[in-house]
């Protein structure tokens, strides 16, 4: 069954393509072999999450076109989520991470159901709200979350009686992950579902006119993105040990909003490319620590000017025919 | 305790008076560009920082600093609307929503370069108060209240009875039909977006005398605050905004009377969802599609 899929993966890909991503991946894994600086290990670590945060908000802005510019209150949830099962009751990190993916699926339920059935302007305004409400409760419902004083202590990761510790540990559980996601996106933008996706995108009147059920979709879309921001928001306690309000504010949103736009919406890859630009280059320039900001904001606005598809992007925006009829 | 809630109710009142300027500036906006922007609290926050700069660091009188910051967050809006919209008008509408998005990043972040993170005080632009039996009005709460009425009012005469104002109604009807019957469409979109933002940021010195303190952070949740005030009364509708906008006032300060202070912000969230899943069209709106 396993090797069923494998197969109709690879000969999906096309040949060149192929070549490209087994090197990607051979580097990606011999990488905390040769590099012996644990900070720069560090930022490998941080730059994964971020591809995967990031990919996961591609799932939504970049798959079916609703803007999402809220995406950090799930990473939030996930976070927090783990740190407070994790720190009270005695599971198996896995399941921590997994429980904590579906919390954060569970609220973007929630949000989805009175926001999608409208034009997507109140969505993506009602998940920036959401945004900012989620860090507000976090910071006032003390009993829960201990307030400004976040929850430290979360414990180390266990497998098989290893303690899962080092930076190399967290870059392979990070590693794996990333690779599961893309890999599950993968088969899902080619299936049924995804073209459902796409086709919300790219026109919701005429694919709802051709039998899609785009709130069905549209729903189905922001549990499975937001399922992945829930875990990278665990892994993410896990990884720093510590969860605080200081680290889920509305900047980091528009962080993920920025490397999706840069690296190309719609595109597996885009998220990627971005994802790590953006990470990698404010450490580089680290005496630009406090312009970080208005780079990625500067980045946007230049993107969007030249090439609104992205660096790698697969769509083009067009304006579609219930947008010209009222206007 | 009745006379803690009467004062919070004047406090609603007060503020709902704000959040009423910023939310017909944000109509406004919407009339003329046909889209909701992201970075409206972000250039609000950008304008009373300006006045706030004349202020204190230029040494000019206060009233004088932030009436000068009015005519230059109007050019500023100019601007804005040549970075943000100009381009894009016949593309996707998505494409100005991003650009908001980024724009309002790029303001926000710059903004707390220049002017620092942490909070600004402004002095109370007219002090006093007068007391009846245990309720305190302060001066400026009545001032802020006068102010907002005749802005509104001046507003409507102008909207009504000025060729320009005809021509940025006739606009947020029909941006074709506008066109053919002579209106200069590309002069009333900047004015139109202009005057938006001059309107809102008169509301953010309001806001800014009233509790004496702004910060650059404040940007998102008084945008947040103002959409909420607009999605309210209905998205088209001006007087729907200036309703809106009491509503949303009084609640919050209720609010903060019955519950915590913590959870002031979390009103407005709320209010706009029951809004999204009750009546979409808010209380005056046309059935509008986004």
């Amino acid at each position: 069954m396993a090797a069923n899929i494998f197969e109709k993966i690879i000969t999906n890909i096309n040949k060149n393509k192929l070549k490209y991503i087994f090197l990607l991946i051979i580097v990606l894994l011999i990488l905390p072999f040769v590099v012996e600086n644990q900070y720069v290990l560090h930022i490998a670590v941080l730059t994964l999450m971020y591809v995967l945060l990031s990919s996961s908000l591609n799932v939504i802005v970049g798959y079916t076109g609703q803007y999402n510019i809220g995406h950090v209150a799930f990473y939030a949830i996930g976070a927090y989520t783990a740190a407070i099962i994790s720190t009270r009751f005695n599971l198996n990190f896995i399941i921590v991470i997994l429980i904590s993916g579906f919390v954060a699926s569970l609220f973007s339920l929630m949000l989805g159901i009175p926001t999608l059935r409208l034009r997507g302007i109140f969505f993506a305004f009602t998940t920036l709200g959401f945004a900012e409400i989620t860090r507000l409760t976090i910071l006032n419902w003390r009993s829960l979350t201990r307030g400004p004083f976040g929850i430290p202590g979360v414990p180390i990761p266990q497998i098989f009686g290893m303690r899962l510790s080092t930076n190399t540990h967290f870059y392979f559980m990070i590693f794996i992950l990333l690779f599961l996601m893309l890999l599950m996106t993968y088969r899902i933008i080619n299936s049924r579902v995804g073209r459902a996706w796409i086709s919300i995108r790219e026109d919701e009147q005429a694919s709802a006119s051709m039998g899609v059920d785009t709130f069905k979709y549209k729903i189905m879309n922001l549990m499975y993105g937001t399922f992945w921001a829930g875990v990278g928001g665990a892994f993410f306690a896990y990884f720093a040990g510590y969860v605080s309000a200081d680290s889920f504010i509305l900047d980091e949103s528009f962080r993920f909003f920025a490397m999706v736009l840069v690296g190309g919406t719609g595109t597996l890859a885009g998220p990627i490319l971005g994802g790590a630009v953006l990470t990698i280059l404010p450490q580089v320039f680290r005496s630009f620590a406090r312009y970080q900001m208005i780079i990625y904001g500067v980045a946007i606005l230049l993107i969007i000017h030249y090439k609104p598809e992205g660096l790698l992007g697969g769509r083009t925006f067009k304006r579609d025919l219930s947008e010209s009829e009222d206007n | 305790m009745f006379g803690f809630y009467l004062s919070q109710l004047f406090n609603g009142i007060t503020q709902g008076s704000i959040y009423a300027l910023m939310a017909i500036g944000y109509s406004l906006i919407f009339g003329t560009l046909g889209l909701v922007t992201f970075a409206y609290g972000d250039i609000v926050i950008f304008g009373v920082f300006v006045g706030y700069y004349f202020y204190a660091v230029l040494g000019l009188n206060l009233i004088l600093a932030m009436l000068l910051a009015l005519p230059i967050t109007f050019l500023f809006g100019v601007l804005v609307e040549k970075i943000c919209y100009e381009k894009f008008r016949k593309e996707a509408r998505m494409l100005m929503l991003i650009t908001t998005v980024g724009f309002g990043i790029f303001l926000r972040s710059a903004s707390q370069i220049i002017f620092g993170t942490g909070n600004k005080s402004i002095p109370t632009l007219i002090e006093g108060k007068i007391e009846i039996g245990n309720l305190n009005i302060l001066y400026i709460q009545l001032g802020i209240i006068i102010f907002t009425l005749i802005f509104i009012y001046a507003l409507r005469y102008f909207l009504n009875n000025t060729r320009t104002g005809i021509g940025i109604r006739a606009l947020s009807m029909d941006q074709d039909a506008a066109k053919l019957v002579g209106v200069n469409v590309d002069k009333s979109i900047k004015f139109g977006h202009s005057l938006g933002v001059v309107l809102g940021v008169f509301g953010g010195i309001m806001l800014g005398s009233f509790y004496n303190a702004i910060s650059p952070m404040m940007g998102p949740n008084l945008g947040l605050k103002a959409f909420t005030a607009v999605v309210l009364g209905g998205i088209t509708s001006i007087p729907g905004a200036v309703i809106g906008g009491y509503i949303l006032g009084i609640m919050e300060n209720l609010a903060v009377a019955v519950f915590s202070s913590g959870y002031r912000d979390v009103v407005a969230f709320i209010i706009l969802i029951i809004v999204l899943v009750v009546k979409p069209s808010g209380l005056f709106g046309k059935e509008v599609k986004f």
